[in-house]
């Protein structure tokens, strides 16, 4: 005689929000620092060292909507860093080795490249910002050391916005 | 005073025999009645409704149990599925009526027999008004109403499971519309409130509390989703603040079923998100490994990234 009435639940959204935060902070890092004239023509390439589809997707969403400058977005990625790819940010996965970090510093000295990486110690390895959790919250490390070294103009504003500077 | 007693002794006879036959004609019409209901109500009601005015018969229960039975009849065939009918008011008055000139054994049974029917009936409609119309206000009525006629024929009933499993579908109802449209917050709220019912009556259900953690925690994604490209890092910070937070109330909720019965795949399944929403990569971990040996297949592989400082 009864109609029963089921229960059904809820599928969590299987939606990665860390690498939404980390897509957004990194396009946040664009307004803080001026690149080279060589590499103000062309495209902006994000480049990204290791495997996180998430971000790879989170940044091609951002390059088909955001411009940097007058500059279009374009997104790559390959596991292994490679040398030969121009790039204006890189950042570097934490599955990486930080041997790549070093490596890519080493690589980009004065060629305007701002390198992000996520891994303990990495900004005293060549990059000039190194994403760090504090409380479950997404933040970062800054070395503005690194970045004068890798040919960026900095802005004194962002050290405030670090939750640590390195030097 | 003897010509007096004279008429009267000359009339009684005649007296008598106007009422016995006015009581034989009711008695007809009700047998009429009763003959006519299944076949035609509508002239069966007519009868009956001049039955029970009058003053021989209206304190008759068979009448208005008939009465009941005629108007349900009627009720069957064009008003099931209206919220508000006044023949099924009808119905439930009829039987009342009946009820309170205390029939006998089998008008009481049939008495609740139709308070049954009527019962049912409520409770089905706010099934369907609640899963097919999506309308929580009516299928409320429908619900209230399910429990009021009940309580006509089990005064002493207990409503406690139906309660719960009744809220438990407007929870699960409501929280798809919102988890679907998160700018649809009236539906967040029915169904927030539904689950606290719940919880209210029973607060270890495992359904209640899941879909609890999954608004909780499917809110906090869609906070990060709908996150602009281009926010300055003070107001990233504000949206991730409020993701904890949702977070951690979602995790408040499952970890509850989880402690319970530690082989609930669901609750592990939900773990594992709000752990890696969090960051807190060993648990996240943990839970994503239960899963897999569970067979829960993940939509996309769920990667590892850095850890807490």
């Amino acid at each position: 005689m009864f109609c029963f009435i089921s229960l059904r639940f809820q599928q969590p959204s299987s939606y990665n929000t860390n690498a939404k935060f980390k897509a957004v902070f990194i396009y946040g890092f664009t307004r803080y620092f001026e690149w080279p004239d060589k590499k103000k023509e062309g495209n902006f390439v994000i480049y990204v060292v290791g495997k996180n589809d998430d971000l790879i997707s989170e940044l091609k969403g951002l390059a088909s909507t955001k411009k940097v400058g007058n500059q279009d977005i374009e997104v790559k990625n390959t596991l292994n860093y490679e040398s030969g790819i121009a790039s204006s940010i890189i950042y570097i996965t934490p599955d990486r080795d930080i041997k790549t970090v070093t490596d890519a510093a080493q690589k980009n000295k004065n060629k305007g490249a701002l390198i992000v990486a996520e891994a303990g110690g990495a900004c005293k390895s060549g990059a000039s910002i190194n994403f760090i959790y504090i409380d479950s919250k997404l933040k970062f490390e800054y070395s503005k050391n690194a970045a004068v070294k890798a040919g960026l103009k900095t802005n004194e504003g962002f050290k405030a916005m670090a939750t640590v500077n390195i030097d | 005073m003897c010509k007096l007693r004279q008429i009267f002794k000359n009339f009684l006879p005649g007296i008598l025999l106007l009422v016995s036959a006015s009581l034989l004609a009711q008695e007809d019409a009700y047998r009429r009645a009763s003959e006519l209901y299944k076949t035609n109500p509508e002239l069966a009601l007519k009868i009956i409704d001049s039955v029970i005015v009058h003053p021989q018969t209206q304190s008759d229960f068979n009448c208005w149990t008939l009465r009941g039975y005629i108007y349900y009849e009627l009720y069957r065939k064009t008003d099931k599925l209206k919220l508000h009918s006044p023949l099924r008011d009808s119905i439930v008055s009829s039987i009342l009526v009946s009820n309170k000139l205390k029939p006998d054994s089998l008008g009481e049974s049939s008495n609740k027999k139709l308070l049954k029917n009527i019962s049912a009936s409520y409770y089905n409609l706010c099934t369907k008004l609640l899963q097919d119309s999506i309308n929580y206000e009516r299928s409320l009525i429908a619900y209230n109403k399910y429990k009021e006629i009940h309580l006509l024929f089990e005064p002493k009933a207990n409503f406690d499971n139906n309660d719960i499993q009744y809220y438990l579908a407007v929870g699960s109802v409501y929280s798809d519309i919102f988890i679907n449209d998160n700018n649809n917050t009236a539906a967040g709220e029915i169904a927030k409130v539904a689950l606290l019912k719940v919880l209210d009556l029973q607060p270890e259900n495992p359904g209640a509390n899941i879909n609890m953690g999954l608004m909780y925690y499917n809110q906090a994604a869609y906070l990060s989703k709908t996150l602009e490209f281009g926010l300055e890092f003070d107001q990233i910070d504000i949206v991730q603040e409020n993701m904890i937070k949702l977070a951690k109330q979602a995790e408040s909720f499952v970890i509850k079923v989880y402690n319970k019965d530690n082989n609930n795949v669901k609750a592990m399944e939900c773990l594992f998100y709000v752990y890696r929403m969090l960051m807190d990569i060993p648990k996240s971990d943990e839970f994503k490994q239960k899963c897999i040996e569970r067979g829960v297949k993940f939509e996309t592989e769920p990667k590892k990234e850095g850890g807490k400082k």
